[in-house]
């Protein structure tokens, strides 16, 4: 389906090839430059504007999940109502706010639901105690848990192209899960999702060889150089179909390949003197 | 037995029976049908199939709207209309009314004040005082016949449209009109049309969105149901106005026979050359398809509902680009309301100057309600905006019902809220019903007695949104679970000091941070009754008592032994045999057994029940 | 006993929709209704003809209320928990119901007579409480109704 113009957020060019107008946007009192339609908390943040946000990653799509990335639009001078920046396109002459005593209220009550959600989380007690809370004033959550729901795994794992693991259920109830709670049949063990976890709530363990996460066990394939162990089985296979290089391609690391070439440059003298 | 003529006390409007040539309407809405309409439709159709020279024709149309009464039975064009009838009153409707021309006085609604019998429909209050617009065919027509339809003047307002004038010139014309969504926050319907005209594209979409989802509104079912055509028409006008060649009506699956309906006359109206190509050999190409809802009551938010018709999970978008130029498939998309696509034929039909001149200031036209809950006359209304909670409850509703005092009306579902005694003068339109803390939403209106707890009202639609939220958004999914929690606290008696702050502060982040309208909405029923009926909430935390003697942990019943005859009727209503008596002698409730469930308060026919508060201890019911 | 999967039924409703993510809730509706639940072994299939991820299938089945994951008993009874059938006494029915099926709503009973839900308003507010039996709407559903009805349901 093809979209009539370019999604908000993505502004190399418009739809027939030409550059995007530039507009002027005033934060905080500073005005800052940047094409129409771009996220305006990609904006604020070129500027060195700092805004929390638990849900974002510029490896993915925005979500607008957690909401502390909101900031106050002015209209004529007086507050308006709050966006999320993440989400939000900027549009020429927009004002905003990023710090008003109403955007760090509204922060320090969303901080104090979820410390209520995963009161003994490292991450969140630490921001909490930015927006001066020490503790949640409600009832910690019967299960407490260190998932956000912020969602950046289920995103990630739609960007590598598996969608092994997706959020299910609805309302309080929501989760993140592997289909039908048994070990995701299209999960390759890559640690997309470990890796970009804000929490550290998804672990992988590995020992002997073989690494486990989503109750999945993989085996790991050694590098024929050096034999360590850094990528799986699957993993090899999922990304020599996609890139279509040869399977050897990923039987030796990085860093082994790195060291060949190296040792290669050198033994032509293409390094000049070296190290 | 009474001549027709002596039923009506009014003598300028007597009812002249005609010998032949009648039409049998028999309601079968949902409603009728649970109650037996079926069966009385098909023993009208024994009696008349060989029977053609009386020129009687049976018909099973839409819901007229009085569920209360039904099975309800229509005689035309006298315009008698029986109550509660059932199949074993077909043969005496037969032989006295239709053969002999006298009316079956025990059939007719009799007036609960003088129990006057009042067999024509349009004298009885409930019918009298409606402007029937979007309802205008519901119940007059066959719902699965197009011929009949078209009889009845549908299609006629696409044919001025697709015939006479320009796209432009039908957007004026619904602007004129004032036409404002009828499914919730009331955006103008020809804004949105012009916005999405402008759009730059090729391909865009409408859509009807019947996902009707507030709990207490029927409105979009009954008129999916009894008149699907007059929804088509609309679509048909509103994708020429904005150039769409493709169309979805989002039908909930809970609504099994609307769909059945919709699907026949889809297949009809294609038959006769109104959807397809070049449709009225005017070039205009449009298709419309069935999707049936997956039962998540955030579909009913237009985002949630296209990533929905997508094939995804139904969670709603931020609205910082609109429908009309990003929404299905990222594609400009008109989404309207079951009941404003409805309203559009009939505009273009009369003409916009007609249904501008209802209403008030900026809430044009009529508005159909679901009256259901604790009035004597539930059912489902079309009103001109503007009719007060008053007329519409008392005139139309025939007041309460048991002779319970009004407490409260909640309007706009989960979204609204609920709107206190003092307020029975507000006249209904979407600005007032703002103003006055709830919302005109979808058109559900329950009607509350002095036995509903306030508390316990906004407790049930934070529970019904906590389970119906998406769960995306931080204070959305956490506020409702930190809300429910709260308020179970209230009704158990365990509430703690400061609660009411704690609960008005979460509402306010609920408002402000949530990411779509169910979240930023979703504190509006505790906001209002806090605003309203705060003494209540004071009375939970404070004394822990539900002064409704509603709340089971806070409540205990007792029967006043010098009122109870011994009828044994609690006895059997009691599910856990927790009264203990013989047949015409006192009775007594064992408070050991008794859940506090009040089926004997409801049951006893000599109030004898009473309630009174039961003693809780801080925590101790937590 | 669970039934057994029969996948005839399955591949006859896959192959009626066009396979692409759109046909996902309408096929998940029809094999809901052809199997009175979504068998898992089913759900793979599903995922695979469409070309949609099964973790995708997942969070559709669970997030839409219209489908379950469990065999259904043979008559399905829906309490209505709308606005109105609660303050008509839809909590005192369901309790009641609970207590004769001894199984809380989403469980179905040991021998598969029966399963217990709880339903979003079904817009028949007039008729509060409603409870609807199998296909069958039944009004002003009073708990002292509840044997009558319950035998009628059993042999249905």
């Amino acid at each position: 389906m093809k979209a009539v113009r370019p999604a908000p957020g993505h502004q190399d060019t418009n739809d027939d090839g030409s550059p995007p107008r530039m507009v002027a946007v005033v934060a905080d009192g500073r005005t800052l430059h940047a094409p129409e339609g771009t996220f305006l908390l990609e904006v604020l943040r070129k500027a060195g504007i700092v805004i929390p946000t638990l849900c974002h990653h510029p490896a993915v799509e925005p979500a607008g999940a957690c909401r502390l990335c909101l900031v106050e639009i002015l209209r004529n001078g007086t507050p308006g109502e709050l966006v999320t920046a993440c989400l939000f396109p900027i549009t020429d002459g927009l004002q905003v706010r990023t710090r008003s005593e109403r955007v760090q209220a509204m922060r320090r009550n969303l901080l104090d639901l979820l410390l209520a959600r995963c009161p003994d989380t490292p991450l969140i007690q630490q921001l909490a105690r930015e927006y001066g809370l020490d503790q949640t004033s409600y009832p910690r959550n019967t299960e407490a848990t260190d998932c956000i729901l912020c969602g950046l795994c289920t995103r990630v794992c739609d960007r590598v192209g598996l969608s092994a693991i997706s959020l299910v259920s609805h309302g309080t109830e929501r989760k993140v899960a592997p289909p039908l709670k048994q070990p995701p049949p299209d999960c390759v063990g890559c640690l997309a999702c470990a890796a970009i976890c804000p929490t550290g709530t998804i672990q992988a363990e590995e020992s002997n060889g073989t690494r486990t996460i989503w109750g999945k066990t993989f085996t790991m394939l050694s590098c024929k150089t050096c034999g360590r162990a850094l990528i799986t089985t699957a993993q090899a296979e999922y990304w020599s179909g996609r890139s279509r290089l040869p399977i050897a391609y990923f039987e030796t690391c990085d860093t082994c390949k790195r060291a060949s070439t190296a040792a290669t440059m050198a033994a032509l003298g293409a390094l000049g003197n070296g190290r | 037995m009474v001549p027709v003529a002596q039923c009506d006390p009014a003598a300028e409007t007597s009812v002249r029976l005609r010998v032949s040539g009648r039409d049998i309407r028999i309601c079968c809405g949902t409603g009728c049908r649970a109650n037996g309409a079926m069966d009385v439709a098909d023993a009208f159709a024994r009696a008349y199939d060989d029977r053609s020279t009386l020129q009687i024709h049976t018909k099973r149309t839409g819901c007229h709207g009085f569920c209360e009464r039904g099975p309800l039975v229509m005689i035309e064009p006298d315009g008698i209309l029986y109550t509660r009838v059932k199949a074993a009153d077909v043969p005496e409707i037969c032989t006295r009314t239709l053969e002999r021309g006298e009316v079956v006085e025990r059939l007719v609604y009799h007036h609960p004040a003088d129990h006057r019998p009042i067999p024509l429909a349009k004298e009885i209050p409930f019918y009298a005082r409606q402007t029937r617009i979007a309802l205008r065919n519901i119940g007059r027509i066959d719902p699965t016949d197009i011929a009949d339809a078209l009889a009845h003047g549908a299609y006629a307002g696409m044919r001025t449209a697709l015939t006479e004038l320009t796209p432009t010139e039908v957007i004026d014309i619904i602007e004129h009109a004032g036409l404002r969504g009828r499914g919730g926050a009331g955006f103008s319907t020809a804004g949105k049309w012009r916005a999405c005209r402008r759009a730059p594209g090729e391909r865009k979409f409408v859509i009807c969105n019947g996902d009707e989802g507030d709990p207490g509104a029927f409105k979009d079912r009954s008129i999916l149901e009894g008149d699907p055509h007059a929804v088509i028409e609309g679509m048909i006008i509103g994708a020429y106005a904005v150039g769409a060649h493709e169309g979805f009506l989002y039908v909930r699956d809970e609504y099994p026979l609307a769909v059945r309906h919709l699907e026949a006359a889809l297949a009809a109206a294609r038959e006769a050359g109104f959807l397809g190509h070049d449709i009225l050999g005017t070039g205009f190409a449009l298709d419309l398809a069935i999707a049936r809802g997956g039962g998540a009551f955030i579909c009913g938010e237009s985002s949630a509902l296209m990533r929905s018709l997508e094939g995804r999970v139904g969670e709603p978008r931020a609205k910082y680009v609109h429908a009309t130029e990003r929404g299905l498939f990222d594609l400009p998309t008109v989404l309207n309301n079951v009941e404003t696509w409805a309203h559009v034929g009939a505009i273009l039909a009369a003409g916009p100057d007609a249904f501008a001149a209802l209403g008030t200031g900026r809430s044009k036209g009529t508005k159909a309600f679901s009256l259901v809950g604790k009035v004597q006359n539930t059912g489902l209304i079309e009103l001109p905006m503007g009719t007060t909670l008053r007329e519409i409850i008392f005139d139309i509703g025939g007041g309460m019902r048991g002779d319970r005092p009004f407490k409260a009306v909640q309007t706009g579902g989960p979204s609204g809220g609920c709107l206190p005694a003092s307020l029975l003068d507000l006249p209904v339109d979407y600005e007032q019903l703002t103003a006055a803390g709830s919302m005109m939403g979808s058109g559900g209106m329950i009607v509350m007695d002095d036995r509903t707890c306030m508390v316990d009202v906004a407790r049930y639609f934070l529970r019904y949104l906590s389970e119906e939220s998406c769960g995306k958004c931080l204070p959305c999914r956490e506020g409702l679970r930190q809300m429910v929690g709260l308020f179970d606290r209230l009704v158990t008696g365990a509430g703690q000091t400061g609660d009411l702050e704690r609960i008005e502060a979460l509402a306010q982040t609920m408002q402000a941070a949530s990411l779509c309208e169910l979240g930023k909405s979703a504190a509006n029923p505790v906001l209002s009754t806090l605003r309203y009926f705060r003494e209540e909430y004071t009375a939970h935390l404070e004394a822990r008592a539900c002064p409704a003697g509603s709340c089971r942990a806070l409540t205990t019943y007792h029967i006043r032994a010098q009122d109870c005859n011994g009828c044994h009727t609690c006895f059997t209503a009691c599910p856990l045999g927790a009264i203990a008596g013989v047949k015409h002698k006192a009775h007594r409730i064992d408070a050991d057994r008794c859940i506090g469930c009040g089926a004997c308060f409801e049951a006893c026919p000599r109030h004898a029940v009473g309630f009174g508060p039961k003693m809780v201890c801080a925590g101790q019911e937590a | 006993m669970a039934p057994c999967f029969d996948p005839a039924p399955l591949a006859e409703i896959l192959a009626r929709y066009a396979p692409r993510e759109t046909s996902l809730i309408p096929v998940l509706q029809d094999v809901q209704r052809a199997y009175a639940y979504l068998p898992c072994e089913g759900l793979a299939a599903v995922s695979k003809t469409l070309g949609v991820p099964l973790a995708k299938v997942f969070s559709v089945v669970t997030f839409y209320r219209a489908f379950a994951l469990q065999p259904q008993g043979r008559t399905v009874i829906k309490v209505c928990t709308g606005t109105a059938c609660h303050i008509r006494g839809a909590d005192r029915l369901l309790d009641e119901l609970e207590r004769r099926l001894a199984i809380a709503p989403g469980q179905t009973t040991p021998d598969f007579g029966f399963t217990l839900k709880t339903v979003n308003c079904v817009g028949a507010c007039a008729l509060a409480p409603v409870m609807i039996l199998g296909e069958r709407y039944v009004a002003q559903a009073k708990t002292n109704r509840l044997p009558a009805l319950l035998d009628e349901g059993g042999h249905a």
